[in-house]
């Protein structure tokens, strides 16, 4: 992991299907209630272009949120 | 069928349409909404209504514009279309060397003379990726006229630099949360597309959807002609999935497999036609379907008149297109080749590259790249280019590649890495394959020559014009024009240098050439460059066929809107050198302040030359001796960085050191004289600076001496001009040692030789008045000439005893302006007054504001105590603040010699 990208974690509402994920390659995601849970490993310019793609294609974008470097092997999303 | 029958209404929404009436009352509306909130839908509808006052201007930016050029243009159009000051010329054409500020003058400009409310609608403003045309837009915005407002819609709030507007409550705006639909407009938008839903059903729908436009009208697609909206809607609304992607999927399955093939085959694409449709799929009939596509308001729309270009919605094309990668990606990678191939055919080839490299053939892109890249520069898409170059992986062996960045670098005036790039061009181009061995030694060659001509390396320039005399190459027409575009501009650097150094007959030549060939390839900003040099390297003798040549190349120039640009700089600085020799130093003046301002920053040396040429010339005119020695030396340090000999030289030396001497500092004129080589010592130009310095000395008889050489014709001289500087110097050598006879001889052999030209500058640069004055008026044969050439100094260089006569203002009584006297920039706008010239003009001439000019014309008439432009020049004359009308010089004939620039 290079020294200028971190852990993200984003919440959008609504469920994202396949096709609106594709969009987002480098994030993993889960579901939520009703809400879709994005996360991963995202340098400066990453995270805009993620941000830049959410807006172009309309979503709800409820949370962008950095997380703490893990600090244990048991701290991974499933 | 291909399409649901029914067809969407797009609704009247009156509430909204009446709040963005009321909006437009202040100057400047911004929407700022997010994707698929009805923006433009609502401009469309607000601005399609019958029975407006206003005009509109409607411009829509493309997406992803990087070029500032592009919108400008593209704006400068709309608003021309709206005022009809269209008039059938043709657009304004691109230019290599845009100045966005200037642009946007003009823009305000033609708003500015427009008789009645005219209102600006820019569409999608947040792809306009361009820093600095935001900056201006800023700028236009803040400074329109009483009758211009505008609305601007965007996806995100930009930085527009419109806080005066906020502050002074000119700014309106209009969210997202403005535009969300109301139940009743739902209700509207159902029943016009003859869906039956119940009360609760809509209340569900607009619950979901959160009244997003996009997502009302996706549903109304699926809804028409469904057999069970209500369960549609419940479904719909019991569904966790975004609202778009969800909608797009039902509405794309129930269209027919041909309908959607066509959709997800043209996803990528930014813009449609049938044809490209058709090749995309392997199947005819694409155009009937986005006919249908549109008439059915599914999110497609025509852009032209003809309906033969279409366009998605973006929202809609980016979910195609993550539809089409997820279902056939191994399809996208030929989607693009092949769009590709079709768009370089048709001559679209920005986006032709862009595709290519969206297939991953970076080679090929790379090509395509390179033999485009000249040309694109030459239709100002310079940062088009650079976009497509930052595209291209890092450290990717394109080799030729290293000629775009080449090309780019000189556009942006990094000439040492323009250098570095065309090194490493050079030596790759060596590996190339045969077939494009030739192309690229062109391209390189060409290159090669404007950097010559920028860096002011007149013999770097000569030395690349072999390649010119090579026959055309290239089979294809693409070919061709490329290398009549590289010829076109090598002809105008060459000639251009050739004027600078000393090979005249050379320079006209390729100058005619270069501007025949750039008219017959159509490149009208070429052609216009190739007539400002002209102008400037007119080896005609005369300066009233100078100054015509120079006219003719400034109004081919203003016809195109480039009245104000770096290319015409040499014609208006050689206009106002003919004016500044025949004693118009007013007009010269003007010119000169004209191309002052159409100079860039980053110009060569050769045209900075002129200008601090041209300027001394006017100083010294004027007998403002210190800042004529100032502009000279500038001239003369900056003719030094010159590589190779200029055809100025000998003349700015001359005069730097003349001044010197009269200024009382004959020592280091000396000086510098002795450090000239023996070539340029020997010149006549030299030889009367020697001899003006020996008369500051006090010893007039080695000035005669100096001068004989001169005189008789052994000195070489540029032309007859030092000629007769050098007998006016001898007079007043005579005159100096007691022989008034030999002095009076001097002085009319000088002035014969003026008769046909008339220049009157020699005359001021010498110092000549006692001498001249000396004259018996009416006995002299040439008392015409003399009147004038004394008019001038007088009026010019008024000495002391002169001040009764005609000194400015300065034999005003008490009670002749009322208000006091006029301030300079007052005195600048009452030279205006008598020309023809209007408020905007005359506001661009002087660089302000239409406002600002207007406010000092009122107040020249308020101290003139007049009520009009006429009644004001008379006035101002009789005051002596104009001089009075110059009689128009007749037209002369050939001279054996040549004038300044030779």
């Amino acid at each position: 992991m290079d020294p200028a990208s971190a852990r993200y974690v984003i919440r959008i509402k609504g469920h994202l299907g396949a096709t609106m994920l594709s969009a987002f390659p480098p994030l993993d995601s889960r579901l939520h209630g009703a809400e879709t849970v994005l996360t991963g490993c995202l340098d400066r310019s990453a995270l805009y272009g993620v941000l830049a793609e959410i807006e172009a294609l309309g979503l709800d974008l409820l949370e962008v949120r950095q997380l703490e470097p893990p600090r244990g092997p048991g701290d991974g999303w499933r | 069928m291909t399409v649901a029958q029914a067809t969407l209404r797009l609704i009247d929404r009156d509430d909204l349409v009446a709040a963005l009436d009321r909006a437009v009352a202040r100057k400047v509306t911004i929407i700022s909404a997010p994707a698929g909130s009805g923006k433009t839908s609502l401009l469309r509808s607000w601005a399609g209504r019958p029975g407006q006052r206003h005009r509109f201007a409607v411009v829509q930016v493309q997406r992803d514009q990087h070029d500032a050029q592009q919108f400008w243009l593209a704006l400068l159009g709309a608003v021309r279309d709206a005022c009809g000051t269209a008039d059938g010329s043709e657009p304004t054409p691109p230019t290599p060397e845009f100045n966005g500020q200037a642009m946007a003058g003009r823009v305000l400009a033609e708003l500015q003379d427009l008789p009645g409310p005219v209102m600006l609608v820019i569409d999608d403003l947040h792809e306009l990726r361009s820093a600095e045309a935001l900056v201006q837009l800023g700028w236009l915005l803040t400074s329109l006229p009483a009758q211009a407002h505008a609305v601007l819609a965007t996806r995100l709030d930009q930085r527009l630099r419109l806080d005066r507007l906020r502050l002074t409550g000119e700014l309106a705006e209009i969210r997202g949360a403005d535009l969300r639909f109301t139940e009743s407009e739902a209700r509207d938008l159902l029943a016009a597309s003859g869906i039956a839903l119940s009360a609760a059903g809509v209340a569900l729908l607009l619950q979901r959807t959160e009244g997003w436009a996009a997502g009302l009208r996706l549903a109304a697609i699926s809804l028409a002609g469904h057999p069970d909206p209500e369960r549609f809607v419940a479904e719909f609304s019991g569904s966790e999935r975004t609202v778009a992607e969800y909608l797009v999927a039902e509405m794309l399955e129930r269209q027919s497999g041909e309908v959607q093939d066509l959709l997800l085959a043209t996803a990528p694409l930014d813009r449609v036609n049938g044809e490209l449709g058709d090749l995309l799929t392997g199947r005819p009939g694409s155009e009937r379907i986005l006919l249908d596509l549109e008439d059915a308001n599914a999110f497609v729309v025509s852009l032209d008149p003809g309906r033969t270009w279409f366009r998605y919605h973006h929202l809609f094309a980016d979910l195609l297109r993550l539809e089409l990668r997820r279902r056939r990606p191994e399809q996208v990678p030929a989607l693009h080749r092949q769009a590709a191939l079709w768009l370089a055919r048709h001559g679209q080839v920005t986006d032709a590259i862009r595709h290519t490299q969206a297939a991953g053939d970076w080679p090929d892109a790379a090509r395509l790249l390179a033999d485009h890249a000249f040309s694109l520069t030459l239709d100002g898409q310079a940062q088009s280019i650079q976009a497509l170059l930052r595209a291209f992986p890092p450290g990717g062996a394109h080799s030729e590649l290293a000629l775009v960045r080449a090309g780019s670098c000189l556009v942006q005036g990094r000439l040492d890495e323009t250098a570095a790039h065309l090194a490493v061009a050079q030596a790759q181009a060596q590996k190339a394959p045969a077939d494009r061995q030739h192309g690229l030694d062109v391209a390189i060659a060409s290159l090669k020559l404007s950097l010559a001509r920028r860096r002011g390396d007149l013999a770097g320039v000569i030395e690349q014009v072999e390649f010119l005399s090579s026959p055309v190459a290239g089979q294809s027409d693409e070919e061709i024009a490329l290398d009549s575009d590289l010829r076109a501009v090598a002809l105008m650097n060459l000639g251009t240098a050739e004027a600078w150094s000393l090979g005249l007959p050379d320079a006209e030549r390729h100058l005619r050439e270069g501007a025949v060939l750039a008219r017959r390839i159509g490149r009208p900003y070429l052609e216009v460059s190739c007539l400002a040099q002209l102008g400037f390297a007119a080896k005609i003798h005369s300066l009233a066929i100078t100054k015509a040549r120079c006219r003719e190349a400034i109004t081919a120039a203003e016809r195109h809107g480039w009245g104000a640009e770096p290319l015409i700089t040499p014609a208006l600085v050689a206009l106002a050198g003919a004016a500044i020799w025949t004693g118009d130093l007013n007009e010269g003046e003007r010119w000169l302040r004209r191309a002052a301002r159409a100079v860039q920053a980053d110009a060569g040396p050769d045209i900075r030359v002129l200008l601090h040429f041209a300027s001394g010339m006017l100083q010294a005119g004027r007998g403002r001796l210190h800042d004529a020695l100032e502009e000279f030396s500038a001239a003369e340090d900056l003719g030094s960085k010159l590589v190779g000999s200029h055809a100025l030289a000998s003349q700015v030396t001359g005069w730097m050191l003349a001044i010197q001497a009269r200024l009382g500092r004959p020592g280091e004129a000396r000086a510098f004289l002795a450090t000239l080589d023996a070539e340029r010592a020997r010149s006549g130009e030299i030889g009367k600076a020697r001899a003006a310095i020996a008369l500051a000395e006090g010893d007039p008889a080695a000035a005669l001496r100096v001068l004989r050489d001169v005189l008789d014709g052994t000195a070489p001289v540029i032309g007859y001009l030092t000629v007769i500087e050098a007998l006016l110097l001898a007079g007043l050598a005579h005159r100096e040692l007691g022989d008034q006879r030999a002095a009076r001889q001097a002085a009319e052999r000088a002035l014969a030789l003026a008769l046909a030209d008339r220049p009157v500058l020699p005359f001021l640069m010498t110092d000549s008045r006692k001498l001249l004055e000396a004259l018996p008026r009416h006995q002299t044969p040439h008392a015409a000439l003399l009147a004038d050439i004394l008019h001038v100094m007088h009026e010019e260089t008024p000495a002391p005893s002169d001040q009764h006569e005609s000194a400015p203002g300065a034999d005003l009584s008490a009670g002749d302006l009322s208000a006091g006297e006029l301030s300079p920039g007052e005195l600048r706008v009452l030279r205006y007054l008598p020309t023809n010239l209007s408020r905007p003009e005359i506001a661009t001439e002087l660089s302000v504001s239409p406002n600002t000019v207007s406010t000092q014309i009122r107040s020249i008439y308020a101290k003139l105590g007049v009520r009009g432009r006429s009644a004001a020049v008379q006035r101002a004359r009789e005051l002596r603040l104009l001089s009075a009308d110059r009689t128009h010089w007749p037209a002369v004939t050939l001279f054996r010699s040549v004038t300044l620039f030779r």
